[in-house]
């Protein structure tokens, strides 16, 4: 087994999202390879054509298959169509593509949504596809099962060294702050930052606080992604997770600390509040050798300065920055 | 429920050279009052994004039959995944995205019942979709019939479009393959009897123990039944189209070996793979609607051997006779 990355052209697609930017920091923190990046406005992924061109004249020899159509659990249920079409073109013309092209190593970035919403917690990678997925979010979690399946397609077919990383809930700079397409964690922090900015008696929050979510720093995530392209070659998907899992509401309790809110939590459960719990066993993952840095508190804090630096271009912050 | 009637519709039956396509391009032939636009393999290719993008821009078909798909048989599926992942992904994601931003009113799009768990309770209902592990021989193609019905099932939920999915079984019919190691079970099997009695072999050699139980639908009947759903179905689950009676592969083999004359013997070799033990459809919900099926197994089968000896030199899989 054993792929060297050093002296090779890296495709990261995404790479002006929360995990292809932090990948793309951690290869150019390296310095022993060439990152190769193409802007949305330059290379929409859903055109296969377009895909094909890029591919043929940029050659990538290794792809961080990271670019996805992502949103919150409102998002999903709102925009079905496109997070189910835009995801199967992006991966499947990324995949095709380097299949035709001869790219020696690619990892795809999966997602735990993908795993059914009863499977047994710690949730194990060969729960996948053993029972019904969480309604909420099962077009993005169908499109990620079809990468999964493709990366073994070819891999059984071509012989491709095509692999699969599952991350959990993710988080960490340029993640996505807006109140309805965002993620739990940067949306409940900008929550908190916009109460302690108009000094708000309470923080109101979706659903009971009660499910138990595990959360990846984004630098912890490209650190692994990184790992597992060079010691990971194997058709079974492996787990990526910190390990451990927190109450939303340890987490609420975090963020008030973090930013400094003084008022009381509210939780409006009349919203949905997805899964009770997702946890990731990510045993194979430690076995390998790679452990996770970055404690939830210094990770939150770390977001939080990272937010207040960068209100003005936020995505889903507008201009104002609340 | 919304009755949406085909007469006078430009309709388009994506892989009318196929076995589904070719029946449900005869069976609106016959009716007299559809539009019925094609495109040949060779005019356009599926898996093409930009070119089902134009074609469906300059030709504006207000229904579609999505019956196009790469099938094939178990050691098919097993030998060439990506193929009949990536084909199909592709098939079903340009012609459903294009119909949307055309305009189409409505579209059925033909899964397979090879896309219900492995284990489902028999017979098979539509609610047991993604509750298990799925037949990891056929699971590639199965993987992108699920993709197909939730592309339908999310474009009808965020647009309101009148886009549905039929699940058939097994079917057999005119135009299918014969090939015998890509085909399907029936016209395999009647390739193999075929032959051995061309050449008076003493046995004819089947796959597997001979005890799985299969349901088998005359292709004209599904064309029957995919019409009448188009016009009388317009809900977002899948709703399964199967005769509603399986019989097992030695009942076939009988059936067949008597069709085509052969007196030798049969063996069956354990060592290949028999697929699921049993796939019956609950058509329950198509029956309610009012429809049924007219062609009765041992009929078809006389009936598309009468097919196979006329067309054999043209057969798909099988060198002239």
């Amino acid at each position: 087994m054993g792929y060297n990355l050093s002296g090779k052209r890296v495709w990261v697609t995404g790479h002006r999202g929360m995990v292809g930017s932090a990948v793309l920091r951690a290869l150019a923190r390296r310095g022993d390879l060439e990152p190769l990046t193409a802007t949305h406005a330059a290379l929409d992924l859903r055109d296969r054509d377009a895909v094909w061109r890029w591919m043929a004249q940029s050659r990538p020899q290794a792809v961080f298959a990271i670019a996805a159509r992502l949103g919150g659990i409102m998002a999903h249920a709102a925009m079905p169509a496109d997070f189910l079409y835009d995801n199967l073109m992006m991966q499947a013309n990324v995949i095709h593509a380097a299949h035709s092209f001869g790219v020696e190593k690619l990892v795809f970035i999966g997602s735990s949504s993908a795993y059914p919403k009863l499977a047994a917690q710690p949730l194990r990678e060969d729960s996948l596809l053993t029972g019904a997925l969480e309604p909420a979010d099962e077009w993005y979690a169908i499109a990620k099962i079809a990468g999964v399946k493709l990366c073994q397609a070819y891999r059984r077919q071509y012989g491709s060294d095509f692999i699969c990383a599952m991350p959990a809930n993710v988080y960490g700079p340029h993640d996505n702050f807006d109140l309805r397409s965002g993620h739990a964690l940067p949306v409940i922090l900008r929550r908190f930052h916009e109460a302690t900015e108009r000094g708000a008696d309470a923080v109101t929050l979706w659903g009971t606080g009660r499910p138990r979510r595990e959360f990846t720093h984004a630098d912890d995530l490209a650190d692994a992604l990184i790992f597992l392209m060079q010691a990971y070659s194997d058709a079974a998907p492996i787990n990526v997770g910190a390990g451990v899992d927190t109450e939303i509401r340890e987490l609420a309790a975090i963020m008030r600390e973090v930013t400094g809110f003084r008022g009381g939590i509210v939780y409006d459960t009349g919203k949905p509040d997805g899964p009770a719990r997702k946890l990731l066993d990510s045993s194979r993952l430690r076995a390998l050798g790679w452990t996770p840095k970055i404690a939830l508190r210094d990770g939150v804090a770390s977001l939080y300065r990272w937010y207040l630096e960068n209100l003005a271009s936020v995505r889903g912050a507008g201009c104002a920055g609340g | 429920m919304a009755r949406y009637d085909l007469a006078g519709k430009r309709v388009w039956v994506t892989g009318h050279g196929g076995l589904v396509g070719s029946a449900i391009a005869r069976a609106l032939a016959a009716r007299g009052d559809v539009d019925i636009v094609t495109a040949t393999r060779a005019e356009l290719d599926l898996r093409d994004q930009a070119a089902v993008g134009r074609w469906m821009a300059r030709v504006k078909p207000q229904a579609v039959f999505l019956g196009a798909a790469k099938v094939g048989g178990i050691l098919a599926y097993d030998a060439r995944p990506a193929e009949f992942l990536y084909d199909n992904l592709m098939i079903e994601a340009n012609v459903i995205h294009a119909a949307h931003l055309h305009d189409v009113e409505k579209l059925l799009f033909l899964a397979s019942g090879c896309m219900y768990p492995k284990f489902a309770a028999q017979p098979i209902h539509a609610d047991s979709l993604l509750t298990g592990p799925l037949e990891p021989t056929n699971q590639w193609y199965a993987v992108a019939k699920i993709a197909g019905l939730k592309l339908c099932q999310a474009y009808r939920r965020q647009y309101g479009r009148d886009y549905i999915v039929t699940v058939p079984n097994n079917l057999y019919g005119p135009n299918d393959s014969f090939d015998l190691d890509n085909g399907h079970v029936l016209p395999s099997l009647l390739g193999k009897f075929h032959e051995a009695k061309l050449n008076s072999a003493a046995t004819v050699t089947l796959w597997g123990t001979g005890t799985p139980r299969r349901e088998f639908m005359h292709v004209d009947d599904m064309a029957d039944a995919l019409i009448f759903i188009m016009e009388h179905y317009s809900e977002a689950p899948q709703i399964n189209a199967g005769s509603g009676r399986d019989v097992e592969i030695r009942e076939l083999a009988a059936v067949i070996q008597d069709v085509t004359g052969f007196d030798g013997r049969i063996v069956y070799d354990g060592s290949k793979p028999d697929g699921p033990p049993r796939k019956l459809l609950d058509s329950s919900r198509l029956l309610a609607l009012g429809w049924q099926p007219k062609v009765p197994l041992r009929e078809g089968v006389a009936a598309l051997y009468r097919w196979y000896l006329q067309n054999a030199a043209d057969v798909r899989g099988r060198a002239a006779a």
